[in-house]
């Protein structure tokens, strides 16, 4: 690759929206060329500062208050004014008519729950066979739902600590197998904590780590015959996983940072393992 | 509404082969009649509001004005709870991004016709380029008043898609789908208005001097 093609494809590189090989043919250009490498530290620099120092606009609390308004006048239904924003205003209606617009059809829900689970039963006994997942899917699926829940729950870490010396003895403790733990603050990967999780039929290690606004969840366990060797970077359900082993584990990375993000974590991670 | 709930069921059956039974709910759901509004309205604001202020933030870039953005926001909303039947995605943020920028752009087009038409004045807004260095221009992006206003300045499709990736972090796929353009348009744009961004501020920086 030359320089006029990198730069065309530096912001795509940037945002992490490449294709695995070709990002790596940037990298190695990146690697090898000094004045592709600096535009790109400035292009890296200059997405930081936007997204850093550009106002974003949070919507105010009476636009909230007057949609809900216009969203019930609409299909003409009572106007519970301040159904379900913060700050109730002065005047308010009958509490039963408050009520009314969210407890008042148990039938309702009960016929769309039980639609949804016939749906979900359906679903869940059709689409297996239809899309033939590999068990790398079916892994990639669990790795997901098990990353959504550690931040849906409010359960992100059992042991909360951004000082590796605390989290490691914790899960060595919990764990028959001594996982690598190591803080990449310095890299922009801070150390959230540390969590014990089921995957895959056995007990794993869940560290979490913090990109920006985003966390990341690396789940470490032993690699055993069945688990595959090969490196992997899978986009399933908009989130990213990359996987990769070394001697002794088999890790797992999943999170809604963009693709060379979590690349870039990986290498950190490693680098940072093969010192200790 | 009672009707389209129906429709929307027996759609989602169909689409998992999946046979009669969901029909059957369906059915009995399309009866419940009129809890069914109050009920569409309930699950669409579980599903929308949480995205307000990504649309929000949207209109009020696209607008640069607090009270058209939030018109435009409320329309939009309304908009998109009319046609939520036939919203069978997902992606329910991608989607109200879709319709505040529609109806952005109407207003855009009726008003404020200049707006959008506005070419770019290459040799004003280039004067900087040269005499500013990049880690000048670094150090001044941190600044919040300063990068609103150079990004004030950027023509509409410039804006827009400026936030929805670096604000609203979306792949180059969602923002390709909101702004019907292809992905790799996207990459293009994108690089373009980074660069102009760019530009904007080492113009802006060099008047302030």
């Amino acid at each position: 690759m030359n320089c006029e093609e990198i730069k065309d494809l530096m912001d795509a590189y940037l945002d992490g929206e490449l294709d695995p090989i070709t990002s790596q043919k940037v990298e190695q250009h990146l690697r090898a060329c000094p004045k592709c490498e600096q535009a790109y530290e400035v292009e890296t620099a200059m997405a930081h500062a936007i997204s850093q120092a550009a106002p974003y606009y949070k919507a105010p609390s009476e636009l909230r208050e007057r949609i809900q308004v216009s969203l019930r006048e609409a299909i003409g239904a009572p106007i519970s004014r301040g159904a379900a924003a913060e700050d109730p205003l002065p005047v308010r209606r009958p509490e039963a008519v408050r009520r009314s617009v969210f407890f008042d059809m148990p039938w309702n829900w009960l016929a769309l729950a039980a639609a949804i689970a016939v749906a979900a039963i359906v679903a869940s006994s059709f689409l297996p066979r239809l899309r033939q997942p590999g068990a790398d899917q079916f892994l990639a699926t669990q790795l997901i739902a098990s990353h959504v829940r550690s931040l849906m729950a409010d359960h992100l870490t059992d042991v909360a600590s951004s000082d590796q010396h605390t989290v490691k003895p914790w899960l060595d403790v919990k764990l028959d197998f001594a996982a690598p733990v190591v803080d990449l603050s310095g890299d922009g990967f801070p150390l959230i904590g540390g969590r014990l999780d089921y995957l895959d039929n056995h007990s794993v290690a869940a560290l979490v780590y913090q990109k920006r606004k985003h966390f990341i969840n690396l789940f470490i366990w032993p690699t055993t015959s069945a688990d595959t060797k090969e490196q992997k970077l899978v986009e399933h359900q908009g989130y990213h996983l990359v996987h990769w082993t070394d001697g002794d584990f088999t890790y797992w990375a999943v999170s809604d940072v963009n693709a060379g993000d979590l690349q870039n974590f990986k290498q950190l991670f490693e680098q940072q393992t093969a010192r200790h | 509404m009672a009707a389209t709930l129906e429709a929307e069921y027996v759609f989602g059956a169909e689409d998992l082969e999946s046979g009669p039974k969901v029909v059957k709910f369906a059915v009995i759901q399309g009866h419940q009649g009129e809890g069914a509004q109050k009920h569409e309205l309930a699950s669409f604001e579980a599903m929308m509001l949480s995205h307000m202020d990504a649309a929000h933030n949207l209109a009020r870039w696209l607008l640069r004005n607090e009270q058209d953005a939030q018109d435009i926001v409320q329309e939009a909303y309304l908009r998109a709870f009319k046609s939520f039947s036939g919203f069978h995605g997902s992606n329910g943020r991608a989607w109200l991004l879709t319709i505040v920028r529609n109806t952005a752009y109407t207003l855009l087009k009726k008003n404020r016709a200049a707006d959008l038409t506005t070419t770019f004045d290459e040799e004003i807004h280039a004067g900087g380029r040269e005499s500013v260095s990049p880690a000048a221009i670094l150090e001044h992006a941190e600044d919040a008043e300063l990068m609103k206003n150079a990004m004030n300045q950027l023509p509409a499709e410039f804006r827009e898609i400026l936030t929805l990736r670096h604000q609203e972090e979306l792949s180059y796929q969602e923002i390709g789908e909101i702004l019907k353009i292809p992905v790799g348009t996207v990459m293009s744009r994108l690089a373009r208005a980074r660069a102009k961004l760019r530009e904007y501020l080492a113009s802006q920086m060099s008047q302030e001097k």
